[in-house]
């Protein structure tokens, strides 16, 4: 097991230096330089060769990015250009509003998404499998900001449930917090339980009709005991699967969301990044967000062994 | 005269009495008719899709003004029988942008699941077949899958200047793993049939195998991911748009109209809500198409998923 954990652990480090690489580029190749833009309108050349000199831009692409890499793992993303901020103070300011944002989303989007896959697999064929199907392509097919402008419009501005726009810090209260929180959760989530239910109803067709859940019927087995102890645990690992490959969306998707809710997090810093073409701030977010990613399906690798004994690595 | 029943014959019971309505005998579904009402999916999916073809074709037919017309005397309106869909900030006519909006969803879907299929397959034929060069491409796949696919073409479109040609290849780029890794795992499980080894065995040529016996197999689940990529392209083009970092704010798509109705939401909702629609029944279409295509060339997935 622990010889299993290390291995997969190793496995990332390509990928992550891959990203590191890609991630790289994207500054050394993005127009603009950054040595003639520290350097201000009134200097000569010789000054911008300076400051190039000073910086180290002027040494091979390899060194440098050698050099940026060891910075990264002592945790320098860099200075933004625009506000002349170290790039990780910037994502540190950010990061709580979107992680309680994907956090609330997982949290909601699983609840509901796999007892809506498991009821529409038990009453398979009937009006209540066909409408979770329909609204799995419903789902997939209406774009975030639309859903969310939507939700804001009926409950934020015409019934008054909940704040239009805006964010609460966690520290400020629970309640004001999930108030603030809970749209963009449904919005973002949309996409998010159409997959999840999609593929939980498909595996738990699958395992339905698997002998053992026969032998457990005939022996009189109560419903929700075959369905939730014997056949959703045999689901269990395609079903976390996809929620680890979801979380791409819900990146993806914070991003949209954040603008549409106004909520000042990482997808806003994104955005207002790209609008000024802040490359080591856009760098930063793809890093943080690729790492992530990757974190939470080496994660899910782990949990696999945890429910489902039969996975021995 | 009416069609007269025949009458019971006397006396002779061997007849087969007269079977009732009940169980009328059903005409086999053929041609093409009888394919689109087995799949009712791709019917209206292809529909709405036709109608979204047609919308883009003949834009400027269909009582549109200049989509790029500004007039400051008659800005942000609401719909009416002169501006059906109403006019936005800069007094554009919202109905016109979003007809001729059609063009730039439509170009970017399918030139991004064209583009992305081709370069996915030739990669994915290559890895799966060149096995030296497997391990490389896997590697380069599994880095560029872990950076989530809307992030990846938003960083792609910061580095260039935003254009309908740029925002295609941006999502290309991040499409292209997805098809690549498909390809490879058919191809792998190609590989191994015994008709592949007979053909090898037969001493047909690599390139002869894979156009022959390789290629044709990993059509039909490429079509079908293809228009998931097209559906997907379509909705990354309108959130690259709406965030500024698409199409050039002056060409009138569906995520442009919405980034432009953003700051005006609460007070003239109609602004995001007509390009909303549009997006949403193309993507729809789409998604339908893809969903039918999937049961049609695959039935024993069409119960599942």
């Amino acid at each position: 097991m622990l010889a299993f954990i290390v291995r997969r652990i190793i496995t990332t480090i390509p990928v992550m230096a891959f990203v590191a690489l890609f991630v790289f580029s994207l500054l050394y190749i993005a127009p603009g330089d950054p040595a003639a833009i520290i350097a201000g309108d009134q200097a000569s050349p010789a000054d911008v060769e300076r400051i190039r000199a000073s910086l180290g831009l002027d040494r091979p692409y390899l060194v440098r990015f050698g050099e940026w890499f060891f910075r990264v793992l002592q945790g320098d993303l860099g200075t933004s250009i625009f506000t002349s901020l170290p790039v990780t103070q910037l994502i540190a300011q950010r990061i709580e509003p979107t992680l309680s944002l994907m956090v609330l989303t997982l949290i909601l989007a699983v609840s509901v998404a796999v007892p809506l896959g498991v009821v529409a697999a038990w009453k398979a064929g009937t009006w209540i499998d066909r409408a979770v199907v329909a609204f799995a392509v419903f789902g997939f097919s209406v774009p975030v900001f639309v859903v969310g402008y939507l939700l804001a419009y009926v409950f934020a501005l015409k019934l008054d449930w909940v704040p239009v726009q805006g964010y609460t810090p966690i520290s400020q209260g629970l309640w004001p917090w999930f108030q603030n929180l809970i749209l963009p959760a449904v919005t973002l989530g949309l996409v998010y339980v159409a997959l999840i239910a999609r593929i939980t109803r498909a595996t738990m067709l699958d395992v339905l009709q698997q002998d053992y859940i026969r032998t457990a019927r005939s022996k009189g087995v109560a419903q929700n005991s075959i369905l939730f102890l014997h056949a959703l645990k045999n689901a269990a690992v395609p079903i976390i699967t996809i929620i680890g490959i979801g979380v791409a969306l819900l990146i993806g998707g914070a991003v949209v969301t954040e603008s549409v809710f106004a909520i000042p997090g990482l997808g806003r810093l994104t955005l207002d990044a790209i609008l000024r073409r802040d490359y080591p701030v856009i760098q930063g977010v793809v890093l943080i967000f690729s790492f992530v990613y990757v974190l939470v399906n080496l994660a899910i690798d782990l949990i696999y062994t945890l429910v489902d004994p039969r996975i021995r690595y | 005269m009416t069609v007269q029943h025949p009458a019971p014959v006397p006396g002779d019971l061997a007849v087969a009495p007269e079977l009732p309505d009940v169980l009328k005998a059903r005409k086999p579904l053929t041609g093409f008719t009888g394919f689109l009402r087995k799949n009712p999916s791709i019917a209206i999916g292809g529909v709405l899709l036709l109608i979204m073809f047609f919308i883009a074709l003949f834009a400027p037919w269909l009582g549109t003004v200049d989509p790029t017309a500004i007039s400051t005397a008659r800005r942000t309106r609401v719909p009416s029988e002169l501006y059906w869909f109403g006019t936005d900030m800069l007094g554009r006519d919202i109905y016109s942008r979003v007809m001729y909006g059609a063009r730039v969803s439509l170009l970017v879907g399918f030139s991004v699941a064209i583009l992305a299929s081709i370069a996915g397959l030739v990669i994915g034929l290559f890895s799966g077949f060149v096995r030296w060069s497997d391990g490389i491409i896997m590697r380069v796949i599994d880095g560029m899958m872990s950076i989530p696919p809307i992030l990846l073409a938003i960083a792609l479109m910061a580095l260039t200047r935003g254009s309908v040609q740029n925002v295609i290849i941006a999502i290309t780029i991040a499409e292209i793993p997805r098809v690549a890794r498909l390809v490879r795992g058919v191809v792998l499980s190609l590989r191994e049939q015994p008709y592949v080894d007979a053909a090898i065995a037969a001493g047909t040529r690599t390139p002869m195998i894979v156009f022959r016996h390789i290629l044709p197999n990993t059509l039909a689940p490429m079509s079908v991911q293809a228009t998931y990529i097209c559906a997907s392209a379509m909705i990354v083009e309108a959130i690259l748009s709406f965030i500024g970092a698409g199409v050039p704010p002056a060409t009138p798509s569906w995520g442009n109209i919405m980034a432009e109705g953003r700051a005006l939401w609460q007070v003239k909702p109609h602004i995001i809500l007509f390009p909303a629609i549009f997006l949403s029944l193309t993507v729809l279409a789409v998604n339908m198409l893809g969903d039918g295509l999937r049961d049609a060339l695959d039935p024993r997935m069409a119960k599942r998923l």
